[in-house]
């Protein structure tokens, strides 16, 4: 019989996949085309919300990792380890996104833009973190260091948030989430609804799997210890 | 490449690194599931 944290997961997973599966529905047959750029607006309907769930996983490890240093339990490390292992999944994904949509619309796949270089760093950022956590053996020591560079990190998002108004970019300033306007003036209501339901079903993607790779640790260190038990 | 391309080549690769990510990390669960269970048995057994 599963437990009851199991059977949450298993529904969260089932919650996700179904608006995961009314997203694409209507992302990609019930909204309209953009007036503009025609079919290939669609791809808004992932980059959005997947950059959305990067900067909320960032945002965790930030939490995870400034709990880790004042109060030194496993539990705020193990969050902040398993929120940057999916953020860093989410970003390579926004910028994969953001190429393929960029290609048509700019005319390129990549340029150095302040936002897009930004989120790179982002990316490489994380990327390291991972790494260097996988690197060093003291589990402490590792801890400290991910929290330090976690925190250091997060820094970057303010940064990619306003590049759009400090710099000149090919990149558009925000479109929807505009301080002058409510959302629902800006875009289509049709083009929001999928917009909103796509991030919903990311949303819960994402939490199923945070809290899949959470336990995972959680059983990782478990095994540690009674392996140490047991040879002691 | 059309426009319906690009759509299908951003949906075809986020999905399908989701998809792999989730698979991975199904199968991390598991052994790590696994292992533990064998540690019990070996307590158990003494």
């Amino acid at each position: 019989m599963p437990g009851p944290k199991k059977k949450r997961r298993g529904i969260l997973g089932a919650l996700a996949l179904i608006a995961i599966a009314i997203g694409l529905y209507w992302g990609l047959v019930v909204a309209p085309p953009d007036a503009y750029q025609g079919e290939v607006q669609r791809i808004m309907y992932l980059h959005l919300p997947s950059i959305l769930t990067a900067y909320l996983s960032y945002f965790l490890v930030f939490i995870g990792s400034g709990m880790y240093l004042w109060k030194r339990e496993k539990r705020d490390d193990l969050l902040a380890h398993s929120a940057a292992e999916i953020g860093v999944l989410f970003t390579a994904l926004t910028i994969a996104e953001g190429s393929i949509w960029g290609r048509p619309t700019w005319g390129v796949w990549w340029t150095w833009d302040a936002r897009l270089t930004l989120t790179a760093i982002l990316l490489l950022i994380y990327t390291g973190y991972l790494m260097m956590r996988s690197l060093i053996e003291d589990q402490s020591r590792a801890a400290v260091a991910g929290a330090v560079l976690g925190i250091i990190g997060f820094l970057d998002i303010p940064l990619i948030h306003m590049s759009v108004y400090w710099w000149r970019t090919l990149h558009q300033p925000p479109s929807i989430l505009r301080p002058d306007k409510a959302p629902w003036e800006n875009i289509h209501p049709s083009m929001l609804t999928a917009l909103a339901i796509s991030f919903v079903g990311f949303l819960l993607l994402y939490f199923y799997l945070l809290s899949l790779r959470y336990r995972l640790g959680e059983m990782r260190e478990e095994i540690k210890t009674r392996r140490l038990e047991r040879s002691a | 490449m059309g426009p319906w391309g690009f759509v299908a080549l951003a949906y075809g690769i986020v999905w399908g690194a989701i998809a792999i990510y989730a698979y991975s990390l199904k199968r991390r669960y598991r052994a790590a599931a696994a292992e533990l269970e064998r540690l019990d048995a070996t307590e158990k057994n003494g």
